[in-house]
């Protein structure tokens, strides 16, 4: 099974009916890319969510299979994560993303940065838009890996 | 290679409900389609209509973004400047009567306005600010009252741009406007501002001159559903008008297609406005705050009958009114789930004043010759309502609404038998029963009360003002009552139908005349229609507009006068064609239908049809950079904008004659935009 259909299996098993209450949640994945020697993270929002977000800052309806509203919420994530190295933001880079009714899946990398470089992240992406919105942060760093917990309180955590 | 944990997913797998924090859009778009309207509005005449389509329209003039709305036709008798005539549902609604209008959370209607109840002039409203339309038709809803019988419209602005614009356009007959919109980030909060200059002559042999300067100035803080904001509005026009003219002098050659009678017709109009929005908004509660101050002030000159009246002078007439219009307005809804049903519960006040000087004068090329009528007039309303919204299915839900109203009208005339103190109430319910979706499909029973305020000094006139006859003041409130059912369905992919039947009765069609200083006391009357609309997405590049209304409108009290309702539409229909990303190319087509309607009550004379065929095509030079032709009326076609049947006499006629007048469409014409976005 594929990982989008064992996404859309499990949100359908998972899912409550349509008046459960709601949880916010968002989901990057940073691993360190060693074909390419490039630092790489995944994101992974909710499209529902982005769509009240951009339309909430621009009171319009956005299509993000569109490139120039992809962009609209590129500025966005880019103010709203980042990684802190020894000496300043790792520099990622904007590679791409992919919307479907159900996620939207955001692909940035830092080119030539080993993981090693990171010294903190932060994460605010949504939790400024939601207050219960959570973002998980799973780093995927030599053999062992490590989870973080980001919300509105705590948009900081140290890398290690 | 990109990865993802399938395991760490699981934490998103928790359901996607709606719920409070997302009712300003709820739906995700993809590949360019229309955001559907299923589950969110709760009638089939009811909708939305985002930024992109609204922008993708050809407009003449800024109201005609309310034709938008299917069935809705926006026209215009007299100069740019003026509130544009509009149609709706069996309605000539005159310039606003029964169609409630709100810009940015304010009341554009005017009460007790010196020309018309209900004046709507949308000319400050500015294109590049414009996020989205909402509509809805029918008197279903407890949250709108006054003028929301036909219809209600409401414009919503945005508080940013995601890019700044400048937008400088060049057309024929005189056109000529330079827009610049922008929003920087001062600080924690957001500026948003934008300015317009135009300049049109239209095609007339009197030079329209119209004038505008439009200015918008906003600041907001947060999210639209969380945060503030506070925006000041000025806008400011004058004009030369060309108001109707009879058919017997074209037909014989005296006057011209676009000949003015009194080339001193026109007006100037200022609108000036400070208005703040506050919302916040969570899981289990929203809440809306809103006030406004709006300052209106209008001149306006018009001769509609030329020199039936004073056969030295001619017929001229002035209405000036200068009002300030304060209001506040609540909201807040609690969202509960209960035994597997969300239950909403709403409640919400508003509350309105208008303080107004207007009045009725005889004039000769704008110079006063004798005042009918002067007034000082206070309009004061509160409208409380309690709404409830119960999803008791997935497939079964009722909106059920009730709404109080209470007005008070104190009017200080120049004749104290036209003064006096009066109040009205009224209560409005309405239920909303919704079934689906099944395959893409809902149901809807709509059934409900609604009601327009009338004139104020209507309400305590005893006196003719221009002939001294006694007359029979008028109720302030007149109740109209509403059933209709409908069909939306998004069963076939990348279409959206809507169908519905409605019937609408109004207790009495009593109008303000304020060509006279009178109250007509209008007759019973019955509102029966359908309307179809449809959008298909036919490619990534192609969609398909088609929407089409018929209504049959009568009086109910069956007099040998005849029972059609003079210049109530019947036919109506658009059919448009959208291109959007053929490359750097973009483009639409519209046809606009305006069909026949009965001038006077027995139908022995009707209004002509008018077929108007707007365009436009665009080329993207860069991504900050395209251009744009706008064709408009490009089959040159000779229609009437608007007809109507009365008695006028030109100079050197010797009796009245009953004559159909009409205002032309604007010949062929073209316009040049430069779109720059930085």
């Amino acid at each position: 099974m594929s990982l989008r259909a064992t996404l859309f299996a499990a949100m359908l098993v998972c899912a409550g009916p349509a008046w459960a209450h709601s949880f916010h949640a968002g989901i990057a994945e940073i691993s360190f890319n060693e074909r390419t020697g490039s630092t790489e993270v995944v994101h992974t929002y909710m499209s529902h969510d982005v769509e009240a977000l951009l339309s909430n800052l621009y009171q319009r309806q956005f299509d993000m299979g569109e490139p120039e509203d992809q962009a609209v919420f590129r500025q966005y994530l880019e103010r709203q994560f980042w990684i802190n190295g020894a000496s300043g933001r790792l520099p990622l880079k904007w590679v791409g993303m992919t919307a479907d009714t159900e996620n939207i899946t955001v692909f940035q990398e830092a080119p030539a940065t080993p993981l090693a470089q990171a010294s903190s992240i932060h994460n605010a992406v949504m939790s400024d838009f939601l207050a219960d919105q959570i973002n998980t942060v799973n780093i995927k760093e030599g053999a062992g890996a490590r989870t973080l917990s980001f919300d509105r309180a705590h948009p900081d955590h140290p890398f290690r | 290679m990109f990865k993802l944990h399938p395991i760490a997913l699981a934490v998103l797998f928790f359901t996607t409900a709606a719920h409070a924090d997302d009712d300003l859009i709820q739906r995700v778009l993809v590949e360019g389609s229309r955001g559907s309207q299923i589950g969110l509005v709760d009638s089939a005449s009811a909708g939305s209509i985002d930024q992109k389509a609204l922008a993708a329209r050809t407009t003449y003039r800024p109201g005609e973004v309310l034709e938008a709305v299917p069935g809705l036709v926006v026209s215009q008798h007299s100069g740019e400047g003026k509130a544009n005539q509009f149609y709706l549902r069996g309605f000539n609604l005159d310039h606003g009567t029964d169609l409630a209008t709100f810009v940015d959370d304010m009341p554009v209607n005017q009460r007790s306005h010196a020309h018309g109840q209900g004046w709507t002039d949308l000319n400050f409203l500015m294109p590049e600010l414009v996020a989205r339309l909402d509509y809805q038709k029918g008197p279903y809803s407890a949250r709108t009252g006054d003028f929301a019988s036909a219809g209600a419209a409401e414009v919503g602005y945005v508080n940013r741009l995601v890019r700044d614009v400048l937008s400088v356009t060049a057309g024929q007959d005189g056109y000529a406007r330079v827009a610049v919109a922008g929003s920087p980030q001062p600080g924690s909060g957001n500026l948003l501002y934008a300015f317009e200059v135009l300049h049109n002559d239209g095609p007339f042999t009197n030079a329209m001159d119209y004038h505008k300067a439009n200015a918008v100035l906003r600041y907001s803080e947060g999210y639209a559903n969380n945060g503030w904001s506070v925006t000041a509005m000025a806008y400011a026009s004058r004009w030369n008008a060309t108001d109707q003219i009879p058919e017997r002098a074209v037909d014989n050659g005296t006057l011209g297609r676009f000949d003015a009678v009194d080339p001193t017709d026109g007006g100037a109009a200022k609108r000036f406005s400070l208005s703040g929005v506050w919302r916040q908004t969570n899981a289990d509660a929203a809440s809306k705050v809103s006030a406004y101050l709006i300052r209106n002030q209008l001149a306006l000159y018009s001769n509609f009958t030329y020199f039936l009246d004073d056969p030295v002078n001619g017929d001229q007439f002035a209405q000036p009114d200068r009002r300030v219009t304060s209001g506040v307005n609540a909201s807040h809804t609690w969202h509960t789930h209960v035994n597997n049903r969300t239950v909403d519960w709403t409640v919400g006040a508003q509350a309105q004043n208008d303080n107004i000087f207007n009045g009725l004068t005889s004039t000769r090329a704008r110079d006063t010759l004798a005042t009918t009528r002067e007034d000082h007039i206070v309009d004061t309303s509160l409208g409380v309502y309690v709404e409830n919204l119960t999803r008791w299915t997935d497939w079964f839900r009722t909106v059920a609404g009730v709404r109080s109203n209470q007005y008070r009208f104190d009017v200080r005339s120049n004749l104290a038998a036209n003064s006096g103190t009066t109040s009205a109430h009224m209560a409005s319910p309405s239920l909303n029963l919704v079934l689906g979706p099944w395959k893409n499909t809902e149901v809807y029973a709509n059934i409900g009360n609604g009601f327009h305020s009338n004139d104020a000094r209507g309400t305590v006139t005893t006196v003719d003002p221009k002939t001294g006859a006694a007359t029979q003041p008028v109720p302030g409130l007149v109740r109209s009552q509403g059933v209709e059912l409908g069909l939306r369905t998004e069963i076939i992919p990348g279409m959206q139908t809507a169908f519905s039947v409605y019937r609408l009765d109004f207790d009495s069609e009593l109008t303000f005349v304020g060509d006279a200083g009178t109250t007509e006391a209008g007759r019973p009357s019955r509102r029966t229609g359908l309307e179809f609309s449809t959008y298909y997405k036919a490619t990534k590049w192609l969609s398909i507009d088609v929407d089409a209304a018929y209504a049959r409108a009568r009086s109910r009290d069956d007099q040998p006068i005849g029972n059609f309702i003079p210049g109530a539409v019947e036919g109506v229909g658009q059919l448009a064609f959208t291109v959007d990303k053929v490359g750097p190319w973009s483009g639409a087509l519209r046809l606009r239908y305006f069909g026949p309607r009965p001038l006077i009550e027995d139908n022995s004379v009707r209004s002509h049809a008018s077929l108007t065929l707007n365009g436009r095509i665009g080329y993207r030079l860069s991504p900050d950079l395209h251009i744009e032709l706008e064709g408009f009326n490009l089959t040159d076609r000779r229609d009437p904008a608007i007809d109507y049947y009365y008695a006028s006499r030109l100079k050197g006629e010797a009796v009245a004659v009953d004559d159909i007048h009409f205002h032309p469409i604007e010949r062929r014409s073209l316009r040049l935009t430069l779109v720059r976005n930085f």
